[in-house]
């Protein structure tokens, strides 16, 4: 109405008195302040020079807080961050753009916590009372981009992060140092985020575009993120110690052509979850194969979907000393089309030693392991079938997997997840 | 040149009895209706003397003494020559006529500015004496065509295409290089993605005609480059006019059909407008705390939503429309007034049982060898659609001796519900399918006033003085737009569908308002001199402009996601979704809350502020060389508010601010001395400016295409130049033929292009050069030389056109990245938007003594270029559709004051598609409906 009262002020004036009277639904009701609390240690915008978030205080994430690079962002032991609720462009997430760098040390006892403004979780504490793992989506993630090779469509050297649009060239990863330093993860849970950052894109917990071997992310949780816990596109990046529960989309997520490793992993399954692994292949020619190594995948048999895991496209990597428990009859490990299989067929993707602890109604271990075919295509993996070849590398057992000592640190193992 | 010895005469005449005059006068009257006739001619024979008759069909003309040949003529009316008029100094002679109605032959018309327009002959004579290359549609072509509103009757014009039946294209060019003006006046359009008004909201009632312009004068806006669309509303009648007229149409595909789908709907729905029931419930200074925060709060918040989520069923009912329209004129005093009252009504229906849309196929990125495109994402769906259109056209128009003053106020409300309920199949980026249900409202309405001044000064009478003020204010309102995405899976035991909302797969269901408003203030003067140049009449113009246009765009987004509850209980019903016990409850901290999703980055205000002068001579060179040279100057600035995502902000920053100069020239051959034979010749140059969304810091995100838009702050202006040429005959009753051919080059053509490093994000930029050339052919013929087909006309016309416009690096990457083996890719391609031809042809029957009409047309466009494709997305191109109609009316009655009429549209039954193609492949569906075949009755009648 802006306009109208700019220009036709005096008629608008009787306009309005009758309008008022007739038509007062859009008014209907009080305005209730949520009464937010007092901000005094907030972060927004951008951080352009060196900055260090300290454990004395509760730190706050308002809306798209970038590291530009060049800038250090370092977070002390025990940190607690607290961020906004806001979707879309307002929603909070902290980038760490290409060339600059997250040093956050924490430690198992004091850990660094990314949660919502609504956790009530209080200094020197390790989780809050008031909210559970079915609390998501009530801010965005933390993403990492770093320079390091990503398979891009059409061979692109880089590209722009889901969600974040183009006009923000902070948003942008890959290149081609795959030893590029993006800093240090250690000891870090990431709760109750996953909104829409953007595009429609329900974003990941952690989200890391081309992140380079020089960077270390070991000791990592992810908590009830609406979309995937972990997402890889691309990079070259170890992680070891991960653990993803209850997230609203897959647990770990591989695109573009990760080259990394990662090692004595954990994927739960909440009763809203997807697939614990869903694997892509490189978007462009340049290849690059993952290995999962160590790693326990715990099903849900709520859930509607909740597969081990789904391979995608060209997926290329290795799936070794895999320990699966808890999931759904109907659950499997599918091979999606004829590319995938072509893949296993011409070794670029490999499975061993996979234990299945068998849920009732599965006969044998290797029965959940699938190949399906896109539109127009029939099976290429004959004589055997994937399904009888997986009988060399799947037993039935009640171990194996991920060493789970490693995450007595977690709000997971707190709260009786595994 | 055998026309310059009477005229030498003429003059000579003058020159000797200077100082001696005397009056003619006399009453015109109508042989046709037993009336007089206004507005009609009386020349002297080989002179420019002459003037016209008044609302009696009285006329004055002041003469020197001596002996004049008067020549009294009126469109469609056999033109009288009366000879020996004797003037005496200081007398009053009287001369009445009665003219006929010319059986076929029209052997002059003139037409002055004040003549009625509505016959197609007439329209004629003002392309015949416009200076500039124009094309004009006449209220009488515009009926035989059966044509319902402004869109679908011009396509009609030769160049002239329309997109999704509402956009108009002249000569293949987009909105960017097409202005429409009613009135003459600038309106603000009623598309926040556009800056063009779009044509289907005019009905055809409130027409007197529609003039398009393909050459630019110096007192035509700047920013036009194929053509402006001069939509003209009624003008008052000469006398006393009624008429009231009723119209049922049936589609046996859409109409009473008891699967038709719509949302809730509110009490004046029918009326073209909501009664608040989409009102957003939500103050705008409310925060929306999140469950966790505050749960009262949020459950009360959640509650006030309306909670209609589902498209529902029902029969739907067909199209019906009304109109009645009067006007008369009195004589007050002197002087006259008049005034003209019209009101119309439709109301339509459409649903489509398969309606296929958005659809998204992708070339093989893997392997170049595969021509075949894979599907990323099929979607086939149901929809309802009920478009209510009410528009209220009010005038008046007080005539004095040299003065005439007219008010005009024209209000159209628009109304359109929608409901579907679509089905995704997505396969590549995403592996999963959705249903969906869809409720839209889109509320439009646009008021204009015009007041408009026209004087004649001067003792000679010989300055022209007219101004006009026009403000508008024009608003769009997408009301409580209401999506519901279900995830489908298989249970593999049971085999049945589960229907799951999972935001991770396809975002939570949502709500959407978003509100654009803006008001133009446009006035203009402009004054002209009669005066005489190398020996012959001439004209000098000089006038200015000031036009202001002002748009505030905002955007309400709430999500409703769901906590702690599952939504495969709600067995993909939409409604689920907010019953009162689904509402999220503090208690169980469980249900369906509602969340706020909008943000400062999605709104903006934008002034735009343009002022302009110019100066023009129209003269002749010789009597068979006319010419019009001229020169404009514009001032634009733009103006800017609004923030980006990354937290920038403008506040009221002038974005843009150019001063431009745009010559023109017109130059008119007569090829014979009657003046039928013409050849024009045109040289202009204008401007095409960023749209108020493209020269601005927006980032929006549609969900319908997953695609992102990304504002320009940086945007320039593409200056073009323009070159036409045009040969053209006019000959007896109506005939008409035209061959043209124009070229217009680009500097710096802004397009939409696609974002190489940013998958489905688009930005505009001023691209490399681009050019546009083509031809057009135009024959109107009356069949009468073949003996019995007397009563029929023929009209065709043909355009084809050619664009070139360079890649952009980006999109020149992407499609290198994703050629196909063997193809090769060109360093060009064709504008977005333009077809490559355009085809228009009718057969008019009309006999004047059985009053029966009738008319059969057939229309269609080349295949065009509509989405741009992008890396290893193919490009879109809309295919032909065939377009066939007939008419059939008779007239009876006293006067033949009643008409019934019945149109039959689509014959052919064709479809309207769009698809995907790429070097080799088999084409795929981008989008699919079938319009079905419309069966219309009508009844009017005058009085």
């Amino acid at each position: 109405m802006k306009l109208m009262k700019k220009f036709f002020l005096p008629l608008i004036a009787i306009f309005a008195l009758v309008l008022s009277v007739s038509c007062s639904s859009n008014d209907d009701g009080p305005i209730i302040d949520p009464d937010p609390d007092p901000v005094n240690n907030k972060l927004s915008g951008q951080i352009t020079s060196d900055m260090t978030l300290t454990n004395d205080v509760i730190w706050e994430l308002d809306g798209r807080v970038t590291v530009t690079s060049g800038a250090t962002l370092t977070i002390n032991e025990g940190t607690i961050i607290k961020a906004y609720a806001g979707q879309e462009a307002s929603a909070a997430v902290l980038i760490i753009a290409r060339g600059a760098k997250i040093e956050a040390n924490g430690t198992a006892d004091k850990p660094i916590i990314f949660t919502s403004i609504a956790d009530n979780i209080a200094l020197g504490q390790k989780s809050g009372t008031n909210l559970t793992e079915n609390d998501r989506g009530l801010w965005g993630g933390v993403i990492i981009l770093g320079k390091a090779k990503a398979s891009l469509s059409g061979d692109a050297l880089e590209n722009q992060i889901e969600g974040i649009p183009a006009s923000d060239t902070n948003g942008l990863y890959g290149g081609s140092d795959n030893a590029d330093d993006s800093g240090t993860l250690n000891y870090v849970s990431i709760r109750h985020g996953g909104t829409s950052i953007g595009d429609g894109n329900e974003i990941n917990g952690l989200t890391l575009g081309a992140v380079g071997t020089g960077t270390s992310i070991s000791n990592i949780e992810v908590v009830a993120n609406v979309d995937d816990g972990i997402e890889w596109f691309g990079g070259s990046v170890n992680v070891s110690n991960a653990i993803v529960w209850a997230c609203g989309d897959d647990a770990l997520d591989i695109d573009e052509a990760y080259s990394g490793t990662i090692s004595n992993s954990v994927a739960i399954l909440g009763n809203v979850s997807d697939h614990a692994l869903e694997i892509d292949g490189p978007a462009g020619s340049l290849e690059g194969r993952f290995t999962l190594d160590g790693i326990t995948l715990i099903g849900n048999t709520t859930t509607e979907n909740g597969e081990y895991a789904d391979l995608r496209d060209r997926a290329m990597g290795t799936l070794k000393n895999i320990y699966a428990v808890g999931f759904k009859a109907d659950s499997d490990v599918e091979l999606d089309n004829n590319a995938v299989a072509q893949n296993f067929l011409d070794g670029k993707l490999s499975f061993s030693n996979w234990t299945v602890s068998l849920p009732s109604g599965v006969a044998n271990a290797n029965d959940i392991f699938v190949e399906k075919t896109g539109e127009g295509e029939t099976p290429i993996i004959l004589n055997p079938s994937f399904t009888e070849r997986a009988a060399s590398w799947a037993n039935s057992g009640n171990s194996g997997g991920a060493n789970l000592s490693n995450f007595t640190w977690t709000y997971t193992q707190s709260k009786g997840a595994f | 040149m055998k026309n310059i010895f009477p005229l030498l005469i003429a003059m000579f005449l003058f020159q000797i009895s200077f100082s001696q005059t005397g009056v003619v006068t006399g009453v015109i009257n109508d042989g046709e209706y037993n009336d007089v006739l206004s507005f009609a001619n009386v020349i002297v024979k080989g002179s420019q003397t002459g003037t016209t008759s008044d609302f009696d069909g009285k006329y004055n003309l002041k003469l020197d003494a001596g002996t004049y040949t008067l020549v009294f003529s009126f469109v469609g009316y056999q033109t009288k020559e009366i000879t020996e008029v004797k003037i005496n100094p200081g007398q009053t002679t009287t001369v009445d006529v009665t003219l006929n109605a010319s059986a076929g032959q029209l052997d002059e018309v003139v037409v002055t500015t004040t003549a009625r327009k509505n016959t197609e002959a007439s329209v004629l004579s003002i392309q015949k004496n416009s200076v500039t290359l124009m094309d004009g549609l006449s209220l009488e072509s515009i009926k035989k065509t059966g044509a319902s509103d402004v869109a679908s009757a011009v396509q009609n014009v030769p160049g002239v295409s329309v997109q999704g039946g509402k956009y108009v294209y002249v000569r293949g060019l987009g909105d960017r290089y097409t202005k429409s003006i009613l009135n003459g006046m600038e309106v603000p359009g009623l598309d926040p993605d556009r800056n063009t008004l779009q044509l289907d909201i005019f009905p055809s009632q409130i027409l007197e005609n529609v003039l398009i312009t393909k050459s630019a004068t110096a007192d035509q806006p700047a920013d036009f480059t194929g053509g402006v669309i001069n939509i003209v509303t009624k003008d008052i009648p000469s006398r006393a006019e009624y008429s009231i007229s009723l119209g049922v149409g049936y589609n046996a595909d859409f109409h009473f059909k008891n699967n038709y789908l719509t949302g809730d709907k509110s009490g004046t729905d029918f009326l073209g407008f909501d009664d608040g029931l989409r009102d957003n419930p939500i103050p705008q200074s409310q925060q929306v705390p999140l469950p966790q925060q505050d749960g009262e709060l949020v459950r009360d918040l959640t509650q006030r939503f309306n909670p209609q989520m589902a498209a529902e069923r029902e029969q739907s009912f067909m199209n019906y429309n009304f109109a009645i329209t009067a006007g008369d004129q009195f004589d007050v005093g002197e002087n006259k007034l008049g005034y003209l009252a019209s009101v119309s009504y439709r109301n339509e229906t459409k649903y489509y049982d398969e309606y296929i849309n958005g659809q998204l196929y992708r070339k093989d990125e893997s392997d170049r060898s595969n021509f075949e495109l894979l599907a990323d994402r099929t979607q086939t769906g149901e929809l309802g659609n009920n478009t209510v259109l009410i528009s209220a056209l009010g005038g008046l128009t007080f005539k004095t001796e040299k003065s005439k003053y007219q008010f005009n106020v024209l209000h159209i409300q628009n109304g359109e519900s929608e409901a579907g309920i679509f089905r995704l199949d997505n396969f590549i980026v995403s592996s999963n399918t959705i249903k969906k249900d869809n409720l839209t409202y889109v509320q439009r309405s646009i008021t204009n006033g015009l007041l408009k001044g026209t004087h004649t000064l001067g003792s000679n009478n010989d300055w022209n003085l007219e101004w006009n003020l026009s403000p508008s204010l024009a608003k769009v309102d997408d009301k409580d737009f209401r999506t519901t995405p279900f995830r489908v899976s298989i249970n593999p035991t049971t085999g049945e569908e589960v229907f799951t909302i999972e935001p991770s797969e396809s975002g939570d269901a949502s709500r959407f308002f978003r509100s654009l408003e803006e008001l133009n203030l446009a006035g203009k003067i402009g004054l002209e001199k009669e005066h005489n140049l190398f020996g012959f009449e001439a004209k000098a113009k000089i006038g200015g402009a000031f036009t202001q246009k002002e748009r505030d765009f905002e955007v309400i987004k709430y999500s409703l996601p769901l906590l702690n509850f599952s939504s495969a209980t709600f067995g993909g019903n939409p409604n689920q979704l907010l019953i009162p016990e689904n509402i999220y409850d503090p208690n169980t901290n469980s249900g369906t809350y509602v969340r706020q999703d909008s943000n400062d980055s999605d709104s903006y205000n934008s002034k735009i502020q343009i002022a302009a002068g110019y100066i023009a001579e129209e003269f002749k060179v010789t009597n068979w060389m006319n010419a019009a040279l001229g020169v404009r100057f514009e001032k634009f600035d733009l103006i800017y508010t609004g923030e980006r995502q990354d937290g920038t902000r403008l506040e009221d920053a002038k974005i843009l601010e150019k001063s431009d100069f745009f010559p023109s020239a017109n130059l008119i051959f007569d090829l014979n001395e009657d003046e039928n034979k013409k050849i024009r010749t045109s040289y202009s140059r204008t401007t095409a400016r960023p749209s108020f969304k493209e020269a601005s810091l927006a980032e929006i995100f549609d969900p319908i295409s997953s695609t992102t838009f990304i504002g320009n702050i940086n945007l320039q202006p593409t200056y073009v130049n323009n070159f036409d040429i045009r040969y053209e005959q006019y000959g007896e009753a109506g005939d008409f033929f035209a061959i043209s051919g124009f070229y217009k080059s680009f500097t710096d053509p802004i397009e939409l292009s696609f974002i190489r490093r940013a998958y489905g994000q688009y930005t505009p930029l001023n691209l490399g050069d681009a050019k546009v050339f083509g031809g057009e052919l135009e024959i109107r013929k009356n069949l009468g030389f073949i003996s019995g087909l007397q009563n029929i006309d023929f009209n065709l016309n043909f355009s084809l056109i050619e664009s070139q416009q360079q890649y952009s690096e980006d999109e020149r990457t992407g499609r290198l990245d994703n050629l196909r083996t063997g193809e090769t890719l060109d360093d060009n391609r064709q504008l977005q938007g333009q077809s490559p031809y355009l085809i228009n042809l009718g057969f008019n029957y009309k006999d004047a003594e059985t009053g029966l009409q009738g008319g059969l047309f057939y229309n269609t466009q080349g295949k065009t270029l509509q989405i741009v494709g992008a890396a290893d997305v193919a490009d879109v191109y809309t295919m032909p559709f065939h377009n066939v109609k007939l008419n059939i009316s008779k007239s009876f009655g006293s006067n033949r004051n009643s008409t019934i009429s019945l149109k039959f549209d689509n014959l052919l039954n064709d479809d309207i598609e769009s698809v995907y193609q790429s070097f080799g492949a088999e084409d795929q569906l981008f989008s699919k409906w079938s319009p079905g075949q419309e069966i219309s009755l009508g009844y009017s009648l005058k009085f």
